[in-house]
Order: C-alpha cells, then structure tokens, then sequence
C-alpha cells in the first residue's frame, strides 16, 4: 500500500451504452514505468484520461496519495500530460509554451523564464527558445511537450501515444530520452500505447488491456513468457499456440493430443489439470530449437519450411507441420550453420516440455 | 464512440446539466434573437390580424386585412409579377453564371479559383445601393451606354424603367453570389468521373449535362433558391431601375407602412412572402435531395 | 487540341466579361465622382473634386457619417461577442435540441430584409424602442450575428479538440483556458468577424431605414437622395462608402486566408 501512487478501485466509465472501462482495480506504484497497451478502443486512453481528470468515473474511485480525484477538476490535479497529438500551444513561442504551466501556478515571470530554459536545456531544444512552434521538426515538438509538462516538477506524468507520429528511428531515440528522464526524474510515467515494442523497451511494468478489462499485468519478461490467456499470447505475437485435449499426466507435465502430435508442457505449481480437458499452451518461438535428426527427448514436430525473414542476425522461420499447423521459429544465424535449409528433406522442431507455457481457461 | 466523447473534452453530452461557463456561451444568442427576431416574426403575425382606427393601431383578432389585401386585384398582380421577375432572375442568373463557374472549376488554376472568390466576396459586402444607382446612370438614356452605342449609330435604347432594368439590378445583387455557390459544388465533382465519361466517348457538351451537372445538382439549386430569396425581397431593384409599375411586393411594403400607418395590411403582404418562400425553398432543396438518392 | 484551347479562350473571356460586369458599377461611381458632369455619360466631363467639396460642407453628411460609425462599431462588437458564444457553444458542446439551437443562431440571413423590416419596425414600436440609435443597432445585430458566428466556427474548426484540456492539465481553470488559449487562438477570425460586420451593419440600408428614425445612417441618406432627384453627391458618398466597407472586407479577407496557410503548415 506504501508504494501505491494511484489507485483505480472498481472503476466503471461508461459512453451511453458503450462501456469503455469495465471494473479496473489497478495501482500505480510510486516511480514507475507503467505501460498501459492494447488494440485501439480497448479502454487504455479512457483510463489515462480518466486519471488526468477529463473524463470521470461513472462508478468506482481514483485516489493519488490516499485522497480521492473524483471532486478535484482537471486544472486542480497535478498530473500532466503528453498528447498524442502533441497540442501545443500554436500561438506561443517554444519558451511561453514551456512556460504556461507555471504561469498558470503564479511563478514570477523570472523565475518561469529560468525554469522554462533550464529544462529547454536539459532536452537539448535550448537554443529553440525563441522559435515559433510550427517552426520546429517532429522530434523538437516532442521535446517541447515534454518540457511543458515536466517543468512543474510533478510526481507523475501520463504520456499519451506520444511517439505514434514520429519516425522509425526518432521513435527508438524517444525512447531512450524518456527511459532516461524517468530514471533520472524517479518519478511515475503511466504510458499509454498500441506498441508492444515501445512497452516492452520502456515499461517496469505493462498493463495490457482488451475490450475495457485489464488482461494481464506483469514485467515485460512475465508477459512474454508466461501470457495469461489467449488474447495475451496473440496480442504479444511471436508465439506459437497450441490447442488440444490433455492425453495423460506425466509427473509434471501434462501430455496434450494437438493435430500436430502429443506433446509435453510442464503444468505450473498453481495450475490443475485433468485428463481430457481442453487447455491451450504457448511455446515462444525463441525457445524451439530446429534440427535435421529427430531429437532424442522433449518434444518434436516434423515440418516443413514455408517462409523465413531475416532481420539483422535474427532469422524467423514460418513452418508447417503435416496437418497444416503453422510455427514460427526465431534463431540466431549461427544456430543454422549447419542446417541447409534449401535441401533438407526433414527438419524437426523441438522443445523440453518446461518451455511450453499453459494458458488459463479451459479452451 | 470513444472517439465523439475524446472528442468533447470533459464529457459534458447528456445527462450532466450545463454549468454557468457553459451557459454564460449558450444563452446570449438565445436571449437576442428571441427577443429581437422571433419575437418580431410572432408580433407581425398577430399585427396582421389588428385593425388600424383613425390612424391608430388597434390590438384584435379580425380577418379584415386579409380579405382586403388578398381581395384586392392589386395584390395579385404584384405578386404575380414578383413572383415571375424572381424566376426570371433566378433563370437567367443560373444560366450566366454556369459557364464562368465552369471555367473557374475545371479551367484554371486553384491560386485563380482562390482570388476569385475573394473577388466575388467583396461586392457582397459592398453597398449594394450605390451600385444600383450607378447602374441608373450608367443605363439611362443619355448614360454611358448609350453614349457609346451612338458612336456606332445605335440607340438610344430605353433600358430604365423595364423589365430589363431590374433583371441588371437583380443580378449585381445575386450573380456573385451564385457564382461562388456554383463553383464551389462543381469543383468538389470528382474528376475521375469526369475523365470515365470522355473515355466512354462522352462528348465535352454531353458531359456537362449527362454527368457533371448532375453531381453537382445540389450545390446548383441552393445556389438558384439563394438567388430567388434575394430577388424576391429585392426593393431597390424593381424600384429605381424597373420603375415599380406595377409595384413588386417588397414596394407594397413599403408603399403600404410608410403612408397611412396601415401596417397590419403591410403584414399581410410580409407573410404571404415569407409562405412563398419557404414553399419555394423547401420544394426545391426536397427536389434537389430526392433526385439525388436515386 | 486546337478545339480545346478555343473553349478554354472562350471561358477566359466570358470569365472576364462576368468580373466586368461585377465591378463595372463600383468603378463606374467611382470614375463618376471624380468627374464635373452632373449627369455623367461618355465622353467624360473634366476632373474635379466638386463633389467631395459638396459632402465635406454639408453638415448632414457628417452627421449621417457619426451615427453610421457609432451603429457599425456597436453591432460589429455585439454581433462578434453573440457570433463568438454560439460558435463556441457549437464546437464544444453537444445537446438536445442543438439542431433547433443552430437554426436559431442561422436563419436570420434567409428572412429578407424588407420584411425583418416591418417586423422590427412594428416590434421595437410595440416594445417603447424604434426610432433610437440604439434601434438600428439591435436590429443589425441580429442580422449580423450569423456572419460572426460562421467565420469564427470555421477558425475553431481548425482547433486541436486537445488544446483546451491541454492547457486544463498544465492548471487554468476553463475560464483561464478562455482568455489564455481559446481567445487568442481565434484572435484572427475575430479581428474578421468584427470587419464584416461592421461592413454588413455600415451598407444596410432596408432595416435602418424603417426603424431610424431621425437618426438617419449613410446609407438612408443616399436612399433618400437618390429617391428626390440624380445628385452626383451619391457617387462621392457612395466612393466613401465603398471605400469603407471594401477595406474592412478585404482586411477580413486576408485575415481568413493568411490563417489557412498558417494552419496548413501546422499539419
């Protein structure tokens, strides 16, 4: 409870008869990196807004410190923001941008124009003062945003989609910037975004979102390798699901009859499972291996090569066993050294069954 | 559905009742055009139905100005003539400005198309009674026009005081505008079309009949009813450069309120206007809508 | 290809034509008032400036000229201040009867002017107002508003829907975020809102003419001038006229545009 800066508690917002928010309870722990991720209109920017005041709670509380947000406006809250679309101010300079925050609070002019400048600095737009905002490039305007909500020195701040418009490689150089601040700063970022990339790179922890409920929240290394359910697995990608009727128990490991063959996954400590239920389990496609010779033990699946992609010194394999279900492989170059993939006649996928990862639900 | 309440900031659509700031914007329109435009349309209505005593307007409930007004030949000739003077204007008006609409939708340049309208939007704020009186000099018999038709051993012909006359006025009133409105609609027709009806052999002339005006049909008749209205209510024209014989209905008006005080009769006229009108403008705005469905 | 330049040539000049006859009038009187004819035709009189020297001495010229101004200054602020709210009233707010609240807000443009007229005339009577200078100016204001209101929605269009919670967040309260955002946001459309109306009120001629009175404006003294005889003293009133009222549009006008090429760069 110490460490909890925000707490959502039972909140519901509903839009007329569209429910965008259904019962979130969801605390924000103090100098995080929270990550809010999910497809567009699953409620993330809803939540974000919400905390920012813009939106209320049609039932449920907020509380920042212990003390309810429902009766303090949005001009009362110290939560500032980073838009997706920026909204800058089109009439200000960069400097009164930066600057409206503390003129808003009473600061003397001086003291804003040394603060405004000082943080004008700190992002390296220093000698952009003077600019007019339309002037500025995409990744200058960023770092005004930034500056403007920063430069109250508050103890969170919501950032909404703020890389969706910029470049490839301006986005990943954000990316660092932010990290950066936040480490620095030890203050709370709740980041909302569609991009699992930009959530994983940055986030402590991520809060992934589907149709107004939070479906998993964790480490980026929890969620990838251990997916709650099956919106999570797909969602996060890069994994292959695998569907069937549990055959037999085997000490740890459950043996499911999938149409690709029985295979083995370990069933976790907390997690029961009977014969002839129907579970789900994942197995990341950065954990098969692929060989020429069947293995000796742990699972295996003939198949066969349909596609590969190659990114730097990662290649990705899309596969086919023989009744048709599709694998995804991820290796490392070197790992295929000594397989020629153009000729081989059998290739084999493997994995020991404590790799494969068992989803909730009974599906 | 996200989207429309993002939109709207903090969520202030149905339910939750407007607060001070909200109504501090909402109700000054509300209060002056209530009071000094509906308010005045009601009160004529139920003028129309007063007696005027010994120069005097007294408050009743009598059909008396209507039976006198619409008893009268008078009346119905004013308003037969009216009514043809404005269709008049409105045809012949559409008619002229189509082709210069024409020309400023598909045969010149966006920059051109731009100034243009800037052009075509000053004189619609610019004194539309002294350019009427410069047309009076202008056309009169010993005016410019004639001046010159006389160097080359025409004229003098009589255009004040006719029918052409108010057609000149009416359009100094009404071209600019409908060339902007005209333009406007043809230049959101989409050329694509336009292109598959040449490359179906579809002749330059058939195209603008089969294919572009029927696109742009809607644009075309709020423009022709803007027209209307205008003429319709136009005095200056009828008055200065059509010599008001017989008078037009917006000289009735003012025939009939500035001698003899007989206001409710003047009343009469106002709404059997305004019902014209509005028959006229939803006729052709319903017409314009249905065709298009189709 | 020959026949298509033909039709194109064919256009221009039938494009020029229609322009002329547009601003054929307005050169006309202005041409006119500069010249000694009292009635004006071809070839042209010599150059002089009789006419100016005839309104500059007549004191009913100026006074008309004070009520003119003091009427078109007053509507172009209560029109532009009524335009303002309802426009943005439109751009924030939903709720029922909006689309009645709109037509309100819209219609007056649609009524014709001689029949606002006798309305007014016959109301503001009615009421212990007609005959003011105030009159006029209630009445204007009525027919103006609706320009007001559509130039400043089509500047509040160009608004990021964030802007106002933007400033919201970083700690002004909505009536901070009026004065500090809102406000100079439209600053341009509302610098235009109060030229065209103050246009739209200075050559109105139908309504002022019916409720004014004694107060009589510039433009129901030329009605009433051209009504006697033909005075040239018109086209010198009327160059002043025009004058006025064609650099309180074009300043508008500039004002519209230099905005949309600001906002396009913005996107």
């Amino acid at each position: 409870m110490s460490d909890a800066l925000v707490v959502f508690d039972d909140v519901v917002k509903r839009f007329g008869d569209f429910v965008a928010v259904k019962r979130m309870n969801l605390e924000v722990r103090r100098g995080e990196f929270l990550a809010l991720m999910g497809p567009s209109g699953c409620g993330k920017t809803t939540t974000l807004r919400m905390l920012a005041g813009l939106e209320l709670p049609t039932e449920g509380d907020i509380t920042l410190e212990g003390k309810s947000l429902l009766q303090v406006k949005p001009h009362e809250r110290d939560t500032p923001m980073v838009w997706q679309s920026l909204a800058l101010f089109p009439f200000l300079d960069v400097r009164e941008n930066v600057e409206f925050g503390l003129k808003m609070r009473g600061v003397a002019a001086e003291e804003r124009r040394r603060r405004a400048e000082d943080w004008l600095e700190r992002l390296g737009i220093g000698e952009f003062a003077a600019r007019n905002v339309q002037q500025l490039s995409g990744g200058q305007r960023q770092r005004v945003a930034l500056a403007r909500a920063l430069v109250t020195e508050p103890q969170i701040l919501l950032l909404d989609e703020p890389l969706s418009a910029l470049d490839a490689h301006l986005v990943i150089r954000m990316q660092g910037v932010l990290t950066r601040l936040q480490r620095e700063l030890g203050i709370t970022f709740v980041y909302v975004t569609h991009s699992q990339s930009e959530a994983f790179a940055m986030a402590d922890r991520v809060v992934i979102m589907s149709d107004g409920e939070i479906a998993q929240i964790g480490a980026p290394r929890d969620i990838y390798r251990a997916p709650a359910n099956r919106f999570v697995a797909e969602f996060v990608g890069r994994n292959n699901i695998l569907s069937g009727k549990v055959a037999r128990l085997e000490g740890d490991d459950a043996v499911v009859a999938t149409p690709a063959g029985d295979l083995g996954v370990t069933v976790a400590e907390d997690r029961k499972v009977a014969v002839g239920e129907n579970v789900s389990f994942v197995i990341a496609a950065d954990l098969v291996r692929l060989s020429q010779a069947p293995p000796g033990d742990g699972n295996a699946v003939p198949v066969s090569l349909i596609s590969e992609e190659f990114i730097g010194s990662v290649v990705t394999l899309f596969l086919e066993s023989a009744d048709g279900t599709e694998f995804k492989a991820q290796l490392q170059e070197r790992e295929l050294a000594d397989i020629d993939l153009k000729q081989a006649k059998e290739l084999y996928l493997s994995w020991p069954a404590a790799s494969g990862h068992l989803l909730a639900g009974s599906t | 559905m996200a989207d429309a309440a993002h939109g709207a900031g903090l969520a202030k659509k149905g339910g939750g009742r407007p607060d001070g700031y909200a109504l501090f914007f909402r109700l000054p329109m509300v209060f002056w055009q209530l009071a000094f435009f509906i308010g005045p349309l009601v009160f004529m209505i139920a003028m129309s139905f007063f007696l005027v005593k010994n120069y005097r307007m007294v408050e009743a409930f009598e059909f008396a100005n209507w039976a006198k007004m619409l008893g009268r030949g008078y009346f119905w000739d004013s308003f037969l003539l009216t009514l043809g003077m404005a269709t008049l204007s409105t045809l012949v008006v559409t008619a002229l400005a189509f082709p210069a609409s024409y020309a400023l939708a598909f045969k010149v340049s966006p920059t051109v198309r731009r100034w243009a309208i800037f052009f075509l939007i000053v004189p619609f704020f610019t004194s539309y009674l002294v350019r009427t009186f410069s047309w009076y000099v202008i056309l009169a018999e010993s005016g410019v026009i004639n001046a010159i038709l006389g160097f080359i051993g025409l004229g003098p012909y009589i255009m004040l005081n006719t029918k052409f006359g108010t057609i000149v006025g009416y359009m100094t009133l009404t071209l600019p505008l409908v060339v902007i409105l005209q333009t406007l609609s043809l230049a959101h027709v989409d050329r694509s079309l336009i292109e598959a009806a040449h490359n179906l052999g579809c002749g330059r002339l058939r195209t603008v009949f089969t294919v572009i005006v029927p696109l742009a049909k809607v644009g075309l008749i709020i423009g022709a009813v803007f027209c209307f209205i205008l003429s319709f209510g136009d005095f200056v024209s009828p008055y200065y450069l059509g010599g008001s014989k017989p008078p037009t209905l917006p000289i009735l008006i003012i025939d009939t309120t500035k001698s003899g005080q007989q206001w409710p009769r003047a009343a009469v006229v106002a709404i059997m206007m305004m019902i014209t009108l509005l028959t006229v403008a939803f006729t052709a705005i319903a017409l314009a809508y249905r065709r298009r469905v189709k | 290809m020959t026949d298509d330049r033909a039709v194109r040539w064919i256009l221009r000049v039938y494009l020029v034509l229609i322009f002329a006859f547009v601003f054929a009038p307005i050169l006309a009187s202005v041409v006119f008032s500069f010249n000694s004819q009292r009635f004006p035709t071809i070839p042209l009189g010599h150059f002089s400036l009789q006419w100016y020297d005839a309104i500059l001495n007549d004191p009913d010229v100026w006074a008309a000229v004070r009520t003119s101004a003091l009427v078109s200054v007053s509507t172009a602020v209560l029109a532009t201040f009524i335009g303002f709210c309802t426009a943005y009233t439109d751009y924030r707010y939903g709720f029922r009867f909006k689309g009645a609240y709109l037509a309100l807000a819209l219609l007056p443009p649609t009524i014709p002017l001689i029949i606002l007229a006798l309305a007014m005339l016959a109301w503001l009577s009615k009421i212990g107002a007609s005959g003011h200078v105030w009159s006029i100016i209630i009445a204007h204001t009525v027919l103006c508003a609706p320009f007001a209101m559509a130039v400043i929605r089509l500047r509040l269009q160009q608004m990021d829907r964030n802007l106002e919670p933007a400033a919201w967040n970083l700690g002004a309260s909505e009536w901070r975020t009026m004065g500090q955002v809102v406000i100079p946001f439209t600053k341009p459309a509302i610098i235009s809102a109060l030229c065209l109306t103050a246009a739209v009120s200075f050559d109105e001629f139908a309504v002022a003419w019916f409720i004014s009175g004694l107060n009589k404006t510039v433009p129901v003294m030329i009605l009433e001038i051209v009504t006697g005889n033909i005075d040239p003293q018109v086209n010198a009133i009327g160059t002043f006229v025009f004058i006025t009222s064609i650099t309180l549009v074009v300043i508008a006008q500039i004002l519209i545009m230099t905005r949309e090429d600001k906002s396009g760069a913005q996107t």
